[in-house]
């Protein structure tokens, strides 16, 4: 008999010792996630300035009709399309040089990484005084050589602050790319050698199929902050000019503590994270597919 | 031949990384009428190391500082103390709901931060926490990616060990503290690192959650400093690099580390 319970206690008794190990945690993440993601989502479906009237789906219907929230939408998704494709392309370009047997590699791979510490507020600050018509080190140069000068955040403002955001995490995406070449293993380009394929050949057919877990890792990552920028709107360019670089959680920003419309900024967050995820969803399907073995 | 232009590349992508920040230093350094002068200036005449003296007598940016230590520090301790007990559970026991209660976890990876923000904002406001180091700290205590990082971590550490810990008579928490936590130091550098540098720079929810310069973390107090003195660039400047300077310091002296610890948040 006792023989028999024996185990059952024990495994009730470890069963115990996990719960008690995980109290605070489920604790922190019900009151610090899943509760105020309910919130939001009851919020999303209130009006008023206390947001505690019922109104349905209206905040959706408005915000989907909206020409601003359509504008802001559209603003992120070309900003991140543009920071996607400049992480692929410089990322992979520059951890396939770094990855060349050259000295001084750890030192290169340190300088390219730092503006990946800086702090948003550094990245905006510090960018917006660069760039600046009158006061930017950048214009000001440009005069004392007799070039024209540049107003970027005018003529091109999602395309400046797009490079900027590259400009601090492109250390980052090289990284990732560089560690996915070296999981390549050296057999097959030698192999490719052999049989007489040249350097761009062995990039397009053997490198470039093989980083393919690292490249969507890379997107994925790009998209999920490319949407969610926010500081280079707030401190580089407050928007614009007009509203040429509203992005998204900029502009539920703005509705939700300049407006203080709680309720409308709610619905916009919820339709942006059913964009995120749903983006996510799909490219991890894709990965799946994608998936390579050794 | 084909080594010269691949340093070529190297060093122009360098300089393109480096040269801003180090033209931020530089413009730390000057005065006012340098940073306004038709002619650009690169390195000043006479380095104003007064800049940062009279940037503590325009804002309290002394408060900045201790603040953005407090959160951040805080919030480290925290990852660094629940995420590897978490992240243990999660990889030795066997209990009811496990696997559901993981998958809950590893939802929220897919869950940005304006999402909370609005609802943390009003529960902070019910809870009277707007503007005080709780409503900064609380809702970062944890996350999602250190548990999961330090589950990763902990697995292959043999069972025979915990076993065997047991046999002795050792209690769970000295099992945890004895046996399993020594074990994960590499990680634990790594996590504390990463959540450091992420909290001392972190910017949208210290701008939501303050409303006085004295509670505000330096990335905020900095920023919103600027947009009262928009010219003074060489006071804001000053600022930047009090802001970068630890994390360039932590990373200069660990960045085998943080390679190592980016190289693994690319692992599946």
């Amino acid at each position: 008999m006792t023989a028999r319970r024996r185990p059952r206690t024990l495994a009730s008794r470890y069963a115990r010792t996990a719960y008690l190990f995980l109290t605070p945690a489920i604790l922190f993440f019900a009151a610090f996630f899943y509760l105020p993601i309910g919130n939001v989502v009851a919020t999303s479906l209130r009006t008023g300035p206390q947001a505690d009237q019922w109104s349905g789906l209206a905040n959706f219907g408005q915000a989907l009709a909206d020409p601003a929230v359509r504008h802001s939408f559209l603003v992120t998704v070309g900003f991140s399309v543009l920071v996607v494709a400049g992480s692929i392309v410089l990322g992979l370009a520059l951890a396939m040089v770094i990855d060349q047997p050259l000295r001084g590699r750890v030192a290169f791979r340190v300088l390219l990484l730092v503006p990946y510490l800086t702090s948003v507020a550094i990245v905006g600050l510090l960018w917006r005084n660069i760039l600046d018509p009158e006061l930017g080190v950048l214009n000001r140069v440009l005069a004392a050589t007799g070039l024209p000068q540049q107003q970027w955040l005018n003529t091109a403002p999602l395309l400046t602050i797009a490079a900027v955001t590259l400009w601090q995490s492109v250390g980052y995406t090289m990284v990732l790319f560089l560690a996915g070449l070296q999981g390549i293993p050296e057999t097959y380009h030698e192999a490719a050698k052999i049989d007489g394929a040249d350097g761009w050949r062995r990039f397009w057919r053997i490198t470039l199929p093989l980083l393919a877990p690292t490249t969507l890792f890379v997107s994925v990552m790009a998209v999920i902050s490319g949407l969610q920028a926010f500081g280079q709107a707030y401190i580089i360019t407050n928007g614009g000019p007009g509203d040429a670089t509203d992005l998204s959680v900029f502009h539920i920003f703005n509705v939700a503590f300049r407006t203080r419309d709680f309720g409308y900024s709610s619905a916009q967050s919820v339709l942006l994270l059913m964009v995120i995820v749903a983006f996510t969803l799909i490219q991890l399907r894709a990965g799946r597919r994608a998936e390579v073995v050794y | 031949m084909r080594k010269a232009l691949l340093y070529t590349l190297l060093v122009v992508a360098s300089l393109v990384t480096v040269l801003p920040l180090l033209y931020m230093v530089s413009l730390s350094l000057q005065t006012e009428a340098e940073t306004l002068s038709a002619e650009a200036v690169l390195v000043p005449d006479s380095p104003q190391w007064g800049n940062y003296a009279e940037l503590f007598a325009r804002a309290p940016f002394g408060n900045f500082i201790v603040n953005s230590l407090v959160v951040a520090g805080v919030i480290t301790l925290a990852h660094l103390v629940f995420d590897p007990l978490v992240g243990y559970v999660f990889a030795k026991f066997r209990f009811p709901l496990r696997n559901t209660l993981f998958v809950a976890l590893l939802a929220t990876l897919m869950v940005p931060f304006f999402v909370r923000m609005i609802p943390l904002y009003v529960l902070m406001a019910n809870l009277g926490w707007l503007n005080t180091y709780q409503g900064l700290i609380t809702p970062f205590l944890m996350d999602a990616f250190g548990i999961f990082l330090m589950r990763q971590f902990i697995q292959p550490i043999p069972d025979d060990l915990i076993s065997a810990a047991r046999i002795d008579g050792a209690s769970e928490l000295r099992i945890y503290r004895r046996v399993i936590l020594p074990q994960t130091r590499p990680a634990l550098a790594v996590l504390g690192l990463f959540t450091f540098v992420f909290q001392w720079n972190e910017f949208l929810w210290p701008l939501v959650a303050t409303s006085t310069p004295e509670m505000r973390t330096i990335p905020v107090g900095l920023t919103l400093f600027n947009q009262e003195y928009f010219t003074l660039w060489h006071l804001t400047a000053a600022g930047s690099v009090i802001l970068f300077v630890p994390t360039a310091v932590l990373f200069v002296l660990t960045q085998r580390y943080f390679v190592r610890g980016i190289a693994l948040t690319g692992l599946k």
